[in-house]
C-alpha cells in the first residue's frame, strides 16, 4: 500500500455558477468606447438589425467573477500532472506568454508593409530555420494550424509533386493500423484513397505487408514515429527505401516528435516532409483544444510545392513572398498562427543546442520510469523498452470487472487527469501515458503510486470506488449518450 | 535547464530502477546512424528568461504597431478595442494551459465557456447552431463548402467574386481533389453581382458562397440569392470578415442563410500579425450532423446536475477516420474563450456602439474625401474601396501617411494581382477618433 499522499482533486471551495444567460438582472452600460460619433448613412440605415442578438452584458466584476469561477472547473497543467499519450502535455512558460503580448507582436496587421514588420519576420524566419534543423530538413512552412492541417499540406505536396511527374494516378496512402484518426481523414481530404497497414505482434509496421501493398498506385505512406505504441520503428530507413523504390513519398506524423528532439533527426531517415505539433513539442499550450500549430518540414523533392505566402530573407530582409507557379497555394487565411508560432520559438531559445536533447532525454526517461515501475501490475502489450510514452492495457484489471474507463475516472478523485484511453485502437483497452520532461519524479512517483493503489483495490475486489469515480470533481459522470441522442448546443431563455 | 525538475541524481535513480546504466541504452531501438550528438544541432546558445524577453523586445521594437499608430486596415483582421479583462481570463492557466476536454468532469470551465460561446455566436448571427470554432475564417468557407456538398450530394459549388481572396483561395485548395465542381466568379467593380450569383446557382449546384457585407465593405440584400437557392435547393453560405458589424445591421442569419461562417477576430482578439484568430461555423439545425469540428452540447451528470460534454464525435476522425465530417483535430477553443468573455462584457449594447463607431468613422471619412479620390458607392459598414487617379497618387499618400504614423489602406493588389494598382481597401473602427480621420484626410488632400 502506498503513502503518498496525492495532491487533491478539484474539491475544495468550489463555486457553482449559472450560465451567463442566467444572471438575472440587465447590465448597465459598462464599457467606455473610443470612437467617432455620428449617425448612420441612409443606405446603411435601411439594413439596420431589427431585433438585439440577445447577447447578455455583465458588468466588468460580474463577468471577471463569472469566468474565474469556471476556469476554477477545469484541470489544467499549473495545477496538476496530464499524462496524456500522444499529447505531450508539457509545461508551457510563462515567459513565453509575456513575450508574444510584446506590442510590436501582438498588435500588428497582417497587411502592414514588410518594412514595419521586419522584427517579427526575423523571429518567424528564424524558427523556420530551427525547425529544419531539428528535424533534419532543408525547407520548413510555418502556415498549417495544426497537425491535421499539416497532414493535409504534406498529403497536398505529395499529390502536386506526383502530378509534376506525370503520376497523377497515384492516389493510394498507406496508413498502419497504430495511426492517428488525422491520417486517413487527411488522405480523404485531399481525394485520396486510404488502406490500412496491419502492425506487427510487437507493434511496429510489418515489412511484408507494407510490400505487398506498395504497386504502381501508391502515393504516400504516413508514418508515426515513434509510432502511437510509443514503440520507435527501427525499420524506418528500409521503410522509406521501399516506399521510394515503389515510387512513393513518405509522410512523417510529427506528433510524438518529443521522443527524438536533439537525440535524432527524422529527415535523416528518408522521411520526406514532417508536421511538427508546435503545442505538443514545443510547449504551446493547448487552450482548452487550441490553437494549435503545425508547420511543415520538407525535403528538397516537394520543395518547390509548399504553401504561400512563405517568409524568405533577401539583401533587404526579410520578405513574405505571396505566390509562385509551383506553390499549391494558401491552406490558411494568414501566414499562420503567429502567436503559437512565437512561443515555440521562445521555447526552442530556452533550451538551445546545450539543453535540447534533454528534451527527449528527460522524456523518455520518464516514460521508461513509468513501464518499470508499472509492468508488474498491468499488461504490457509490447515488451522492451519504450520512447516517450508506454502503453498498458486493462487485460489484468479485467478479470476483476474493471476497464480502463474506471481506472481513468478513478485517477481523477486521486488527483490525476487521465491517461489516453482507448487509443491506440490496436490493443483491447489502451491506456497510453505520456508524462513529458517537464514533470518531476515525485510527481510521477505520485502518479505510479495511484495506479499501483488501483490495481491492488482490482486485486482485492474493492472495485466499487472506481465503477462509481469520479466523486469529487464538481460534477460527477455525464451522460455523454443523452447528449448525443437530442443534442443541445445553444442556450434557450 | 529551468524548465526540466530532475537533478542528475534524480536521473540516476530513476535509470536503475528502469535497469539500465545509461540513457542512451533508451534510445537503442533507434539505428546508431541516425544518433545525433549532444549540442550537435545548429542552434544559439540555450537564453536565459532574461535574454529571451530582450531578444523578443529588440524584435518587437522593430515593428510598427497599434499601440502608437492609426490603423485603417481590414480585410479579413482589424483593430479593434480589447478590453483588460478579455485577455486576463484567456491568460488564466486555468484556461491556458488545459488540453481539450474530453474528459468533462475535470474540464467543466472550458465547457461551459464553449457552450456560452455557441450561444452568442449563434445569437449574433442569427443561426440555429454554432459549433466550437474552425481555425481561421478561410477554413471556415472552405469546411461549410464541404458540408454542403455532403448534405446535399451535389457537387457543384460557386463562389462569389466578392468573397475575400484568402478565403476564396483556401476554399479552392481545400476542394482541389474531391469530386465535382467549383465555379469561381468574377466581381464587376467593387460591390457583389447578385444577377450573375443568381444566374451561377443551378439545380445541381450544391452550395453558393458569398460574403456579406463583402470583401469590398458592401452591404447588400441577400433576398434574391435566397429565393434561386430555394429554388435549385441549393445551400447559402454567407461569409463574413468582420463579427463586429452584427452589433447594427441584419445579420446573415435574418436572410434565411443555411451556413454561416467568418472571423470572430474582432470579438477580442489582437491582429497578432495573422493569427491565432477565430473561425465561427454556425448553421440550421438540420444541418446538425453534418458539422465539421467539435461541438459542445448540454446534458446532466450521475446525480442529475447540468453539465455539459464534447458532443457528436462520431461524426470526427478518432472515431470515423477517413469518413468523418472533417479531418479537424483542434479548434481555437483559447480563442472562443476570449470572444465569449468580450461579448459578455460588451452585450448587446455595446456590440452596437462598437459598430456605430466603426461605421460613423467610415462615413466621416468617406464624407471628406477631397477630388480626385472616389468611394466605392453603396451601402457600407466600416470598410470601402478608395480609387485613386493613378498609382503614384496613391503610394505618395500612402508615403505620407506612413511618416505621420498612419497605416491608410491595404494596396488592393496585394489581393488581387490582377488589378490596375491604383485602389486601396481601406477599414475603420472604434479605435479610431474623429481627429485621426480628419488627419487622414488633411493628408490625403496634400498628397494630391
Amino acid at each position: 500500500m502506498s503513502t503518498s499522499i496525492y495532491q487533491g482533486g478539484s474539491h475544495g471551495l468550489m463555486h457553482e455558477e449559472p450560465l451567463l444567460f442566467e444572471h438575472a438582472h440587465e447590465a448597465p452600460e459598462s464599457i467606455n468606447l473610443p470612437g467617432v460619433a455620428g449617425i448612420l448613412s441612409s443606405e446603411l440605415k435601411t439594413f439596420a438589425r431589427k431585433t438585439e442578438p440577445g447577447i447578455p452584458g455583465l458588468s466588468e466584476p460580474e463577468a471577471v467573477r463569472h469566468f474565474v469561477r469556471l476556469s476554477q472547473w477545469n484541470h489544467n497543467i499549473e495545477t496538476g500532472f496530464y499524462p496524456l499519450g500522444s499529447c505531450t502535455m508539457k509545461y508551457n512558460p510563462r515567459v513565453n506568454e509575456q513575450v508574444v503580448r510584446l506590442p510590436g507582436l501582438a498588435h500588428i496587421h497582417p497587411d502592414q508593409p514588410e518594412s514595419t514588420v521586419q522584427g517579427a519576420l526575423a523571429l518567424l524566419y528564424e524558427l523556420q530555420e530551427w525547425l529544419g534543423e531539428i528535424t533534419g530538413f532543408p525547407y520548413c512552412t510555418l502556415q498549417p494550424a495544426a497537425g491535421a492541417q499539416g497532414e493535409w499540406t504534406g498529403l497536398m505536396m505529395i499529390r502536386a509533386a506526383l502530378d509534376a511527374r506525370g503520376d497523377s494516378h497515384r492516389t493510394k496512402v498507406l496508413v498502419p493500423d497504430s495511426a492517428h484518426g488525422t491520417n486517413p481523414a487527411s488522405a480523404a481530404l485531399c481525394g485520396m484513397t486510404t488502406v490500412e497497414i496491419k502492425s506487427t505482434p510487437e507493434g511496429r509496421v510489418d515489412l511484408d505487408e507494407l510490400k505487398a501493398h506498395l504497386d504502381g498506385d501508391v502515393a504516400a505512406l504516413m508514418m508515426t514515429n515513434p509510432n502511437t505504441t510509443g514503440m520507435f520503428e527501427s525499420d524506418i530507413a528500409e521503410v522509406c527505401r521501399l516506399v521510394h523504390e515503389a515510387g512513393g513519398f513518405v509522410y512523417g506524423d510529427g506528433a510524438n516528435l518529443n521522443a527524438l528532439v536533439g537525440k535524432a533527426k527524422p529527415g535523416d531517415m528518408g522521411i520526406d516532409c514532417l508536421h511538427i505539433n508546435v503545442h505538443k513539442s514545443f510547449s504551446t499550450p493547448h487552450g482548452g483544444g487550441g490553437p494549435g500549430g503545425g508547420p511543415v518540414v520538407v525535403s528538397e523533392s516537394l520543395a518547390p510545392f509548399m504553401p504561400t505566402p512563405r517568409i524568405e530573407k533577401n539583401e533587404s530582409g526579410y520578405a513574405i513572398i505571396a505566390s509562385d507557379s509551383t506553390s499549391i497555394g494558401s491552406v490558411l487565411g494568414s501566414i499562420g498562427q503567429v502567436g503559437v508560432l512565437l512561443r515555440a520559438a521562445a521555447y526552442i531559445a530556452a533550451f538551445g543546442k546545450d539543453h535540447m536533447h534533454l528534451i527527449a532525454e528527460d522524456a523518455v526517461l520518464n516514460a521508461n520510469y513509468i513501464l518499470a515501475r508499472l509492468k508488474n501490475a498491468y499488461d504490457v502489450p509490447f515488451k522492451g523498452i519504450c520512447k516517450h510514452e508506454c502503453l498498458l492495457t486493462d487485460e489484468i484489471q479485467n478479470k476483476h470487472g474493471v476497464k480502463t474507463i474506471d481506472i481513468a475516472k478513478r485517477l481523477i478523485d486521486l488527483g490525476f487527469h487521465p491517461m489516453t484511453v482507448y487509443f491506440p485502437l490496436i490493443v483491447h483497452g489502451a491506456m497510453l501515458i505520456e508524462p513529458t520532461e517537464s514533470e518531476s519524479k515525485e510527481t510521477i512517483d505520485a502518479f505510479c503510486d495511484a495506479m499501483l493503489e488501483i490495481a491492488e483495490a482490482c486485486e482485492k475486489g474493492e472495485t466499487e470506488e472506481l465503477h462509481n469515480a469520479p466523486v469529487l470533481p464538481i460534477r460527477s459522470r455525464l451522460d455523454e449518450t443523452a447528449a448525443a441522442r437530442k443534442p443541445v448546443l445553444t442556450w434557450q431563455d | 535547464m529551468r524548465f526540466l525538475p530532475h537533478t542528475d541524481a534524480d536521473r540516476t535513480a530513476m535509470l536503475e530502477t528502469i535497469g539500465v546504466s545509461d540513457i542512451n541504452k533508451l534510445f537503442a531501438d533507434i539505428p546508431a546512424e541516425f544518433h545525433i550528438e549532444a549540442g550537435s544541432l545548429n542552434l544559439p546558445d540555450a537564453l536565459s528568461e532574461a535574454a529571451i524577453v530582450r531578444k523578443f523586445t529588440r524584435a518587437s521594437e522593430q515593428n510598427r504597431h497599434a499601440g502608437n499608430h492609426s490603423y485603417f486596415l481590414g480585410g479579413g483582421t482589424y483593430h479593434h478595442f480589447i478590453p483588460a479583462v478579455v485577455d486576463y481570463v484567456i491568460s488564466r492557466g486555468e484556461f491556458l494551459t488545459a488540453y481539450t476536454p474530453y474528459q468533462p468532469e475535470i474540464s467543466q470551465g472550458t465547457l461551459q465557456v464553449l457552450f456560452e460561446y455557441q450561444t452568442m455566436a449563434s445569437r449574433l448571427l442569427d443561426m440555429d447552431i454554432s459549433n466550437a470554432s474552425m481555425y481561421d475564417a478561410a477554413t471556415a468557407v472552405a469546411e461549410a463548402a464541404l458540408m454542403a456538398k455532403r448534405a446535399t450530394r451535389r457537387n457543384r459549388t460557386v463562389i462569389a467574386g466578392s468573397v475575400n481572396p484568402r478565403y476564396r483561395a483556401v476554399a479552392r485548395n481545400y476542394l482541389l481533389h474531391l469530386e465535382g465542381e467549383t465555379v469561381e466568379l468574377t466581381s464587376n467593380g467593387f460591390t457583389t453581382d447578385i444577377e450573375a450569383i443568381v444566374a451561377a446557382i443551378t439545380p445541381e449546384t450544391a452550395s453558393v458562397i458569398v460574403q456579406y457585407p463583402d470583401f469590398y465593405g458592401t452591404v447588400y440584400d441577400l433576398a434574391d440569392i435566397r429565393k434561386k437557392c430555394d429554388e435549385t435547393g441549393t445551400l447559402m453560405v454567407v461569409a463574413f470578415s468582420d463579427a463586429t458589424a452584427f452589433g447594427l445591421i441584419k445579420a446573415p442569419g435574418s436572410f434565411g442563410a443555411d451556413i454561416v461562417v467568418g472571423s470572430g477576430q474582432s470579438l477580442g482578439i489582437p491582429m497578432g500579425f495573422g493569427g491565432p484568430h477565430l473561425g465561427i461555423f454556425t448553421c440550421t439545425q438540420k444541418l446538425l450532423r453534418q458539422m465539421p469540428g467539435r461541438v459542445c452540447g448540454l446534458t446532466q451528470d450521475a446525480n442529475g446536475k447540468r453539465g455539459f460534454v464534447l458532443t457528436l464525435s462520431t461524426r470526427e476522425q478518432h472515431i470515423r477516420r477517413e469518413k468523418a465530417t472533417s479531418n479537424i483535430c483542434s479548434n481555437q477553443g483559447l480563442m472562443c474563450t476570449a470572444a465569449a468573455t468580450y461579448m459578455t462584457l460588451m452585450g448587446d449594447a455595446g456590440l452596437k456602439r462598437v459598430a456605430e463607431h466603426s461605421a460613423a468613422a467610415l462615413k466621416m471619412l468617406v464624407g471628406g474625401l477631397p477630388s480626385g479620390v472616389t468611394a466605392a458607392g453603396g451601402a457600407h459598414y466600416n470598410e470601402t474601396i478608395l480609387s485613386f487617379a493613378g498609382q503614384s497618387e496613391r503610394d505618395n499618400f500612402l508615403k505620407r501617411a506612413e511618416a505621420a504614423n498612419i497605416f491608410a489602406g491595404i494596396p488592393l493588389e496585394k489581393f488581387d494581382t490582377e488589378i490596375e494598382p491604383k485602389h486601396l481597401l481601406i477599414a475603420t473602427t472604434e479605435m479610431l477618433e474623429a481627429d485621426d480621420v480628419t488627419r487622414y484626410l488633411e493628408l490625403l488632400g496634400g498628397a494630391l
